[in-house]
C-alpha cells in the first residue's frame, strides 16, 4: 500500500480533549484547530508524494491515452540554469496538475469538520471535547447526554461588578472581614440541599409515587430536560483574606449561571462577591489530565489524545449512551 | 448566494479527490473543465449556452488551485511561472490577476525578471514576489527602472535595494511620487535624518507602503496613551518598526500588562522595545509563573535579574529551564492551572 496522508486523514475521527485558556472563544480555538491540523496534514501529503524537495513533479502515470503529458521544452532563456533543474531536465513526461505549488494545499479548512460537546464561554478555562469529522456525532451525543461537569471557581469579597466578572466596572463595596470559612460552608450546603430537592421536582415523577422511592434509592439523579441547571455538590477548598474558592458538580450549568451562583454567596453572607476564574476541572471521565495544551496540537499528540479519548469512552459507556436517569 | 458557493464545493471536491488520487489521475483535463461548467450553468441556469465559459471568473468560488491545475498544463506561461517558484493557487484569489497572467506570453515578462535578477534579486525570492504581487507585472519596464533610479538618486545601496524590493513585493508597484511622499512622512513626523531614514526603510521596507492612517493611529496610541516622548518614539521606530504595523488594541494591551501588572518602567520599554511586540497572554503566562516562583525581578540592579527580551524570546523549554530555573513539565501544569 503507497504511504499516503489520506490513511491519516481517515484515522483522523473521533473525540479530543484539549485545554482551553481563558480568554479566547471556542470557535476562534476550534478554528486554531482546523488550520493547525489542514496545514500539518498538507504538509505531510507534500512530503510523502515528493520526498525529493528537489524533484517536485510527479510523473505521469503510464496511461497512453491520458492527453494531457506535456513535454516541456528546454528553454533557451536566461532562466535556464537558476530555475529548478528537475523541471527541465530529469524528467520529459511531467503532469504539472499535480504540482504541489499549482493544486495547493490538499486539505482545507472547511474539509474538516470539527464540533465542540460542551460550551465554555469566553472567561471559562479548562476541559473541552472536540469531535473531529465523524466524531462529531459522539459530541453531538455527549453534549445531548448532560453529564455532569466539576468547576473550580474562585471568587473575591468586598466588590460587585455589573457583569459579575473581575472586568466589570465596580457598583458596590461592603466589608468582608467578618466573614469565615465556616459561614462559607454553611451557606453552600444549604444550596445544595435545595437543589436536590428541586430536582425531583422537576424530574416528571409524582414525589409520593414507588418510582420517584426506587429512583431516590439509587442515588442522585437528572433532571428531566436541559435547560435548569442542578447542583449536586459545592464544597469550599480554600478561604483566605478576600479570596476563596469553590468546588461545583453540576449540569446544564453555563458561564453566566456560575457568576450568579457566586454572586448570591455574597448576598447571602450579607456581603458582596466577584468572580476572579472559572475553571472546568472534569467533563464526564475526562479530566485537566487527559487535556492537551494548545501549544502541544500537532498531528502526533492529536492521534495520541484521540486514542486515549476512545478507550476512555470504551470504559464509559455511559457518557455516550445513557440509560437511566440515575447519576453514574 | 451562500448555496452556490456550496454546491460548487461539493463538486470540486469530488473532482478535485478524483484526479489527485493518482492511479485513476486520467480524468483527462478538458472533461473535468466541461462538466464542471455544465454544473455552473444548471445552477445558475445562464442564457448563454456555449460551453466556453472564462474558469477565472468564478475561481473565487472554486477551490484553490483548481483553475491553476485545469490551464498548467497547457498555457505556457503557467508552467514558466511554476519554473521560478509562484503558488500558483495564491494567484487564482484574485480573478483580474489571474485572468492578466494567462493572457500573457513569457516574451513579456521575461524582461521585468532578467532586470529583477539582475538588481540581485534570489530566484526563489522572484516566485515569492510575483506570487505576492503578480500585477507587478503589468507595470512597464521603464516605469521599474525609474523607480529604482530614484532609490539610487536617494544614496540607497544596491544591497539596501535588493533587500526593500525582496521584503516588500508591493513596493515596485507604488510610483516615485507615492513612495518619495511616504518616505517625507517619516522623516517629517519623527524628524529622521537621511541615514535614518535609509536605515528605517532597509530594516521594514514594508513599513513604509502600509496604510498610513493605522501607522499615525499607532504613533497617536504611543504617543498619548502611554506617554512617551518624540525622542523615545524614535528611538522606538528605529529599534523595532514593526511595532508601528501591529494593531493598536494588542499594543495597549501589552503595554498595560506591562506597566500597570510588571510595574516595568517607560526607559525599560525605550531600552527594549521588543517587549511591546509580545502578546499580552504569552507575558502573562511567563509573568506569572515567575511570579509565582518569586522570580519576578525586572530591575538589572537587583540580584536575580530577569532580562525581558530573554523573557519573551526563548522558547517554553529554554524559558522554564533557564529563565525560571524549572521544568517544562512544571510549567505545563501551571499553565493547566491559570
Amino acid at each position: 500500500m503507497p504511504h499516503d496522508s489520506l490513511l491519516l486523514w481517515k484515522a483522523l475521527q473521533g473525540i479530543i480533549c484539549v485545554y482551553k485558556p481563558a480568554e479566547i472563544s471556542v470557535k476562534s480555538l476550534r478554528k486554531k484547530l482546523i488550520t493547525k491540523l489542514c496545514k500539518d496534514l498538507s504538509e505531510l501529503d507534500v512530503k510523502l508524494r515528493h520526498p525529493n524537495p528537489k524533484l517536485t513533479a510527479l510523473p505521469v502515470s503510464s496511461d497512453p491515452h491520458t492527453n494531457s503529458i506535456v513535454e516541456t521544452e528546454s528553454s533557451e532563456n536566461a532562466l535556464e540554469d537558476i530555475s529548478s533543474s528537475a523541471i527541465s531536465s530529469g524528467i520529459s513526461h511531467i503532469d504539472l496538475r499535480y504540482h504541489p505549488l499549482v493544486v495547493g494545499p490538499r486539505y482545507l479548512d472547511e474539509d474538516l469538520t470539527v464540533s465542540w460537546s460542551n460550551f465554555l464561554g469566553w472567561n471559562t478555562s479548562g476541559v473541552l471535547l472536540f469531535g473531529l469529522r465523524s466524531g462529531t456525532q459522539y459530541a453531538k451525543f455527549i453534549r445531548e447526554n448532560r453529564s455532569t461537569r466539576a468547576y473550580r471557581v474562585t471568587g473575591s469579597f468586598g466588590k460587585a461588578t455589573d457583569n459579575g466578572f473581575k472586568t466589570g466596572k465596580v457598583v458596590e463595596k461592603s466589608t468582608w472581614k467578618y466573614i469565615n470559612q465556616n459561614h462559607i460552608q454553611q451557606i453552600l450546603s444549604a444550596m445544595q440541599a435545595s437543589h436536590q430537592k428541586k430536582v425531583f421536582e422537576i424530574s416528571g415523577v409524582d414525589i409520593h409515587s414507588q418510582t420517584a422511592y426506587e429512583l431516590a434509592a439509587k442515588g442522585p439523579i437528572r433532571p428531566v430536560n436541559s435547560e435548569v441547571p442542578i447542583i449536586y455538590n459545592l464544597k469550599c477548598l480554600d478561604y483566605e483574606g478576600p479570596g476563596f474558592t469553590i468546588e461545583v458538580q453540576c449540569i446544564n450549568e453555563n458561564e453566566n449561571y456560575l457568576t450568579t451562583l457566586i454572586h448570591d454567596i455574597g448576598i447571602r453572607l450579607h456581603s458582596t462577591a466577584h468572580t476572579t476564574a472559572i475553571k472546568c476541572i472534569r467533563h464526564s471521565c475526562f479530566t485537566l489530565e487527559h487535556a492537551l495544551l494548545p501549544k502541544h496540537w500537532n498531528l502526533q499528540n492529536i492521534t495520541k489524545n484521540m486514542d486515549m479519548c476512545s478507550k476512555l469512552l470504551r470504559d464509559n459507556e455511559s457518557v455516550i449512551n445513557q440509560t437511566s436517569a440515575v447519576l453514574n | 448566494m451562500y448555496r452556490f458557493r456550496f454546491i460548487f464545493r461539493k463538486i470540486e471536491i469530488k473532482y478535485i479527490r478524483n484526479a489527485s488520487s493518482a492511479v485513476e489521475g486520467n480524468v483527462s483535463c478538458t472533461n473535468t473543465s466541461t462538466e464542471l461548467v455544465d454544473n455552473q450553468q444548471n445552477a445558475l441556469t445562464k442564457a448563454d449556452t456555449s460551453k466556453r465559459i472564462d474558469l477565472t471568473a468564478i475561481s473565487k468560488i472554486l477551490r484553490p488551485g483548481a483553475v491553476s491545475s485545469m490551464y498548467v498544463n497547457k498555457s505556457d506561461i503557467l508552467q514558466q511561472l511554476l519554473k521560478l517558484g509562484v503558488e500558483l493557487y495564491k494567484l487564482e484569489k484574485d480573478p483580474e490577476g489571474m485572468k492578466f497572467i494567462l493572457t500573457l506570453k513569457f516574451e513579456d515578462i521575461k524582461d521585468t525578471i532578467i532586470f529583477l535578477k539582475e538588481l540581485g534579486v534570489e530566484t526563489q525570492q522572484i516566485g515569492y514576489i510575483i506570487t505576492k504581487n503578480p500585477l507587478l507585472l503589468k507595470e512597464s519596464l521603464d516605469d521599474l527602472k525609474v523607480r529604482i533610479n530614484y532609490l539610487q538618486y536617494k544614496k540607497f545601496t544596491p544591497e539596501m535595494i535588493t533587500r526593500i524590493i525582496e521584503n516588500n513585493p508591493v513596493w515596485l508597484t507604488h510610483s516615485t511620487k507615492e513612495i518619495d511622499d511616504r518616505l517625507g512622512f517619516f522623516q517629517k513626523t519623527f524628524s529622521l535624518t537621511a541615514n535614518n531614514v535609509r536605515a528605517l526603510a532597509t530594516q521594514c521596507p514594508r513599513l513604509i507602503t502600509y496604510q498610513m492612517d493605522k501607522v499615525k493611529l499607532n504613533l497617536f496610541v504611543l504617543k498619548e496613551e502611554m506617554g512617551f516622548n518624540d525622542v523615545e518614539i524614535k528611538k522606538i521606530l528605529l529599534n523595532k518598526p514593526n511595532l508601528f504595523k501591529n494593531s493598536q488594541v494588542r499594543l495597549l494591551k501589552t503595554f498595560e500588562y506591562l506597566h500597570n501588572t510588571m510595574k516595568i518602567p517607560l526607559e525599560t520599554i525605550v531600552r527594549e522595545p521588543e517587549v511591546l511586540s509580545c502578546r499580552e497572554k504569552r507575558l502573562k503566562e511567563r509573568h506569572s509563573f515567575l511570579a509565582k516562583l518569586g522570580r519576578d525581578q525586572y530591575d538589572p540592579k537587583q540580584p536575580n535579574y530577569v532580562a525581558l527580551t530573554t523573557l519573551i524570546k526563548e522558547d517554553d523549554v529554554v524559558f522554564s529551564t533557564e529563565v525560571a530555573k524549572s521544568s517544562v513539565q512544571t510549567f505545563n501544569n501551571f499553565l493547566k492551572s491559570i
